[in-house]
C-alpha cells in the first residue's frame, strides 16, 4: 500500500507555514447539517471559483507585469537605552537614546524567462532617508535618497550547461550565517538592522558556468570586477571618525579578477563539495597616507582558498561542516563588519585554516533550533613578527551563533531569537524578533537587539545598547 | 511542500477518486478505501499540477457560511513522479507562484516508501542564495500533522494509505449534495491514534464516482472539529476528481479552499527535472515547464 510520507512537507513548512496548535475543547462551533456556503463563497460560485474561470491567468503570469515583485517598506529603529560606556578605566562617554533609522524603501525584482533557455533577472532598491535617520543627519539634516542595482544578470541554459552573466552572488558553504566559505561576495553590515549575512551580501559582476552532471555538479565563476567591503557610512552606528578618510580602492587601471570552482555531489542523506578559488580579501587594509596628508591608502590582498563542505541529515537533525584553507591572507586584516583595519600595525601574509560547523534540528513542525560555530587560526602566527608586535587575532578566534524560531498561527506569526558571540566570550548580541504576516500583502516585523561587550571586544562601543526596530512592508 | 502538493492533490485525488466498482455486491469500507488509495497513486504519478490555496476567517450566518475577510491566496505548481519498487517512492518539486512575498520559493523532495530510509528535502530560498538540504525525518516518524502552506489542510488531512491502521465501517447509505453516498467511519487503531488529531472521521463517498463529498473530523471528545466539503467533481483522465475542496476548522473558524486548477497525469517528466538544478536554474526550469505544458496542450 502506498504510504504518504509527510516529513518532508513538515520540515518544509517550518520555512513556509507551520501548523496551528492543537484543538481546544472549548468554543467548538456546532455546524448544522444543512449549513451551506454562501452564494458568494462557494467554489461553484465566485469567491474561490474565479480561479477556475480564469484561463488567462496562467498566460498573464508570463506577461511582463507579472514578472515584477515589488516590496515597499517603512522602517524605524533606534537605540533606546541612555547609559555610559566605559571604554577604559576612568574614561567613559555617554550614549543617548536616539532614532537611528527612519527610512522608506522600494525593492523591485524582475524575473523573465523571455525565451526557451533564457532568463533575465534584475533587482534593485530605492530608499529615502527621513528626518532623524542617520543618513538624513549625515546629509546636513535634509532628506537623502539612494538607488542601487543589486542583481542584473542574463542566464542561458542548454543541455547540461548554464551560463549566467551579470551582477549576482555566489554562495559557498553549508553553515548558515557564519560559514568560513561564504566569502566570494563582499558585504555591507551598514547598521544593526542588518544582522544576517544573507541581507548583507552584495552582488558583483561575474560570469558563472554550471555543469549539471548525472551524478554531480560542477560550478565555476569568474569575477570580472572584484569589489571590497564599503567603509562605514558616515553617521551610521558603525562609523567612527578616522584620522584619515577611508576611501575605495584606487584601481589605477589595474585589471583585477577572481575565479574559482566548486564540485558538488549529493548522496542519500548527504551533500559534499570541494572548492578552490583565487580571491581578494573582501576587507581592505588601510594605511596612513604618505606625509600623513590626504586620505588613507586602501590596500588589497589576494589569496588562494581551498575548501570542503558537507552536510548529513539524520532524521530531523542536519549536521553542517565547512573547512577552509587560505593561503597568503593578511594576518592583520580586521574583518569586523563596518570597521576598518587602520589601527592594525602589522602587514604580514600568512596561511589560515578555518572551520564552521553546527547543526539544525526541527524540534517540531513549528519550532527549530540551530547552532553554528566558526573558528579560525593563523598558521605559524609568530613568524615574521617584529619584537613587541602581536596579532589582533591570536590563537583560535571566531564566533558562534544560535537561532531558535517558533511559528504560530499557521505561520502568520514567527517568533525568533538569535544569540551571537565570539569564541573569547567578550561579547554577546541577543536578538528577539517577531514577524507577523497580516495578509498576502502586508507584513509587520519587529526586533529587539541587546548587546553586551567586555573590554577588548570590537563591540565595546555598543555595550549595553538596547535597540528596538519595526518595519512595515507591503508586497505585490 | 512537494508532498504538500502531491498530498493535497492526493486528497483531492483521493476524495476524487473514482474507479469502477469492485463487485456487484456492497463493497466493504476497506474495499472502498483501497480503491481510493489506488486512484491516488494513479493521479500523483508523472503528474503536473497547479493549485490555489485560499484561506480566510469565516462566519456562519443563517446557516450559511461567509468569508469574514479577504482570503489569503497561495498559488503553487508541482511536478511529481513515482520511482522504485512498485513505484512507491516519489520525487517531486513544488514552486510557489503567489503570493509575491514567497514567489520563487521551491522545494524538491524525495519520499521513500521504506520506513528505514529518511526522506530527502532541499529548499531554495532566493534570499539564502543557494539550495539548502532540510532534515526531513523518516516516513514513519511520529511527527504530528503539519499545516500545508499555512492552510487549514494538514498533512494528516491529505494523507491516505495505511488503511490497516483503521477500523473502517460503513455506517449507512444516504444522500449528500443530491448524490447517493456511503457514510463511512474510520477509527484509528491505538498506534495510529497517537499520531492523529482525530478520534475518528466520517466520510460521505459518492457511490457512483467514489468521491468523498464531505468528511467530518472528530476530536477525542467526539466533537466535530473540522469539516471537508468537495465540489466541482469532474472526470479527468478517467478518474473522478473533486477539483475544489474546502476545509473548515470549526475551532479556529478559519477555512481553506484548495482549488486544483490543473491536474495532468501520465506526463512525460524528464528525470533531470526532478533534481536540484530545477531549484536554482530558472531558465532551465521554465523551459522544462513549457515542455510539460505543451504536453497538456
Amino acid at each position: 500500500m502506498h504510504r504518504i510520507k509527510t516529513s518532508a512537507v513538515l520540515i518544509g513548512t517550518l520555512f513556509l507555514a507551520p501548523l496551528h496548535g492543537g484543538f481546544a475543547q472549548d468554543d467548538v462551533l456546532v455546524l448544522d447539517d444543512d449549513a451551506q456556503f454562501d452564494v458568494d463563497f462557494s467554489f461553484d460560485d465566485d469567491l474561490f471559483g474565479a480561479a477556475f474561470d480564469d484561463d488567462e491567468q496562467s498566460s498573464s503570469i508570463s506577461s511582463w507585469l507579472e514578472n515584477f515583485t515589488i516590496k515597499i517598506s517603512q522602517q524605524f529603529s533606534g537605540q533606546t537605552n541612555s547609559h555610559d560606556v566605559d571604554l577604559a578605566p576612568g574614561f567613559s562617554f555617554p550614549r543617548e537614546s536616539e532614532l537611528e533609522t527612519n527610512r522608506f524603501g522600494i525593492n523591485i525584482r524582475y524575473q523573465n524567462a523571455f525565451a526557451p533557455g533564457w532568463l533575465l533577472q534584475a533587482s534593485g532598491h530605492a530608499k529615502a532617508y527621513w528626518k532623524d535617520d542617520y543618513e538624513f543627519n549625515a546629509n546636513g539634516d535634509s532628506i537623502d535618497t539612494e538607488f542601487r542595482i543589486n542583481e542584473l544578470f542574463i542566464q542561458h541554459s542548454f543541455d547540461q550547461h548554464s551560463l549566467k552573466f551579470g551582477r549576482q552572488t555566489v554562495v559557498w558553504g553549508e553553515t548558515v550565517g557564519n560559514s568560513v566559505l561564504d566569502i566570494i561576495n563582499h558585504n555591507e553590515f551598514r547598521d544593526f538592522t542588518i544582522i544576517d549575512i544573507e541581507d548583507a551580501r552584495l552582488n558583483q559582476w561575474m560570469l558563472v558556468w554550471d555543469f549539471f552532471g548525472e551524478d554531480s555538479n560542477f560550478s565555476s565563476f569568474l569575477n570580472l570586477y572584484p569589489e571590497f567591503n564599503p567603509a562605514a557610512v558616515r553617521g551610521s552606528p558603525f562609523f567612527f571618525e578616522p584620522e584619515f578618510n577611508l576611501t575605495d580602492y584606487e584601481r589605477d587601471g589595474d585589471l583585477l579578477f577572481e575565479f574559482g570552482s566548486q564540485w558538488k555531489k549529493s548522496f542519500e542523506g548527504s551533500d559534499i563539495a570541494f572548492m578552490a578559488a583565487y580571491l581578494y580579501e573582501n576587507q581592505l587594509r588601510y594605511e596612513d597616507p604618505l606625509l600623513r596628508v590626504g586620505n588613507a591608502v586602501a590596500k588589497k590582498n589576494d589569496f588562494i582558498l581551498l575548501g570542503f563542505s558537507a552536510n548529513r541529515a539524520i532524521g530531523k537533525l542536519l549536521l553542517n561542516f565547512d573547512l577552509a584553507f587560505s593561503h597568503d591572507v593578511l594576518a592583520d586584516s580586521f574583518n569586523f563588519p563596518g570597521t576598518a583595519s587602520l589601527a592594525n600595525p602589522v602587514n604580514l601574509n600568512k596561511d589560515q585554516i578555518g572551520t564552521s560547523f553546527g547543526f539544525e534540528y526541527a524540534i517540531s513542525n513549528e519550532q527549530s533550533v540551530s547552532l553554528g560555530i566558526q573558528a579560525q587560526k593563523l598558521l605559524d602566527e609568530d613568524e615574521g613578527l617584529l619584537p613587541g608586535q602581536t596579532l589582533i587575532n591570536e590563537g583560535v578566534f571566531g564566533s558562534w551563533l544560535v537561532r531558535y524560531s517558533n511559528s504560530l498561527m499557521n505561520g502568520d506569526l514567527v517568533l525568533s531569537s538569535t544569540l551571537q558571540g565570539d569564541l573569547k566570550a567578550e561579547s554577546l548580541l541577543v536578538l528577539l524578533g517577531a514577524n507577523y504576516t497580516v495578509n498576502d500583502n502586508w507584513a509587520l516585523s519587529s526586533q529587539i537587539i541587546s548587546i553586551n561587550a567586555d573590554e577588548g571586544s570590537a563591540l565595546l562601543y555598543f555595550a549595553e545598547d538596547l535597540r528596538l526596530g519595526v518595519t512595515l512592508t507591503y508586497s505585490f | 511542500m512537494k508532498r504538500a502538493t502531491c498530498l493535497l492533490l492526493a486528497t483531492a485525488l483521493s476524495s476524487l477518486v473514482v474507479v469502477p466498482l469492485v463487485n456487484a455486491q456492497q463493497p466493504s469500507g476497506r474495499e472502498i478505501m483501497d480503491l481510493v488509495d489506488e486512484a491516488q497513486r494513479a493521479t500523483s504519478d508523472s503528474a503536473f499540477n497547479r493549485m490555489q490555496l485560499s484561506t480566510c476567517k469565516f462566519g456562519v450566518k443563517d446557516s450559511r457560511i461567509t468569508c469574514a475577510e479577504r482570503a489569503r491566496v497561495k498559488a503553487l505548481e508541482s511536478v511529481g513522479k513515482n520511482y522504485g519498487l512498485n513505484l512507491k517512492d516519489t520525487k517531486s518539486i513544488t514552486i510557489v507562484l503567489e503570493p509575491a512575498a514567497e514567489r520563487g520559493i521551491g522545494m524538491l523532495s524525495f519520499a521513500y516508501d521504506e520506513s528505514d530510509r529518511d526522506n530527502e528535502t532541499w529548499l531554495y530560498l532566493s534570499a539564502l542564495g543557494r539550495v539548502k538540504r532540510i532534515a526531513s525525518g523518516s516516513s514513519d516518524d511520529d511527527t504530528e500533522p503539519a499545516s500545508v502552506f499555512g492552510s487549514e489542510f494538514t498533512t494528516e488531512d491529505t494523507e491516505t494509505g495505511k488503511l490497516e491502521e483503521y477500523q473502517i465501517n460503513v455506517l449507512e447509505q444516504t444522500t449528500e449534495s443530491g448524490r447517493d453516498v456511503w457514510k463511512i467511519e474510520m477509527i484509528p487503531n491505538e498506534e495510529r491514534a497517537r499520531k492523529s488529531r482525530y478520534s475518528r472521521t466520517v466520510s460521505y463517498i459518492d457511490k457512483e464516482r467514489f468521491v468523498a463529498l464531505r468528511t467530518e473530523m472528530y476530536d477525542q471528545y467526539d466533537k466535530e472539529v473540522k469539516r471537508l466539503l468537495a465540489s466541482r467533481v469532474e472526470l479527468i483522465d478517467d478518474v473522478w476528481v473533486a477539483r475544489s475542496l474546502t476545509m473548515m476548522n470549526l475551532v479556529t473558524n478559519r477555512l481553506s479552499n484548495m482549488a486544483i486548477l490543473e491536474i495532468n497525469t501520465g506526463i512525460d517528466v524528464d528525470d533531470e527535472f526532478l533534481t536540484q538544478r530545477t531549484l536554482t536554474d530558472v531558465a532551465f526550469r521554465e523551459t522544462e515547464l513549457e515542455k510539460l505544458r505543451s504536453q497538456i496542450d
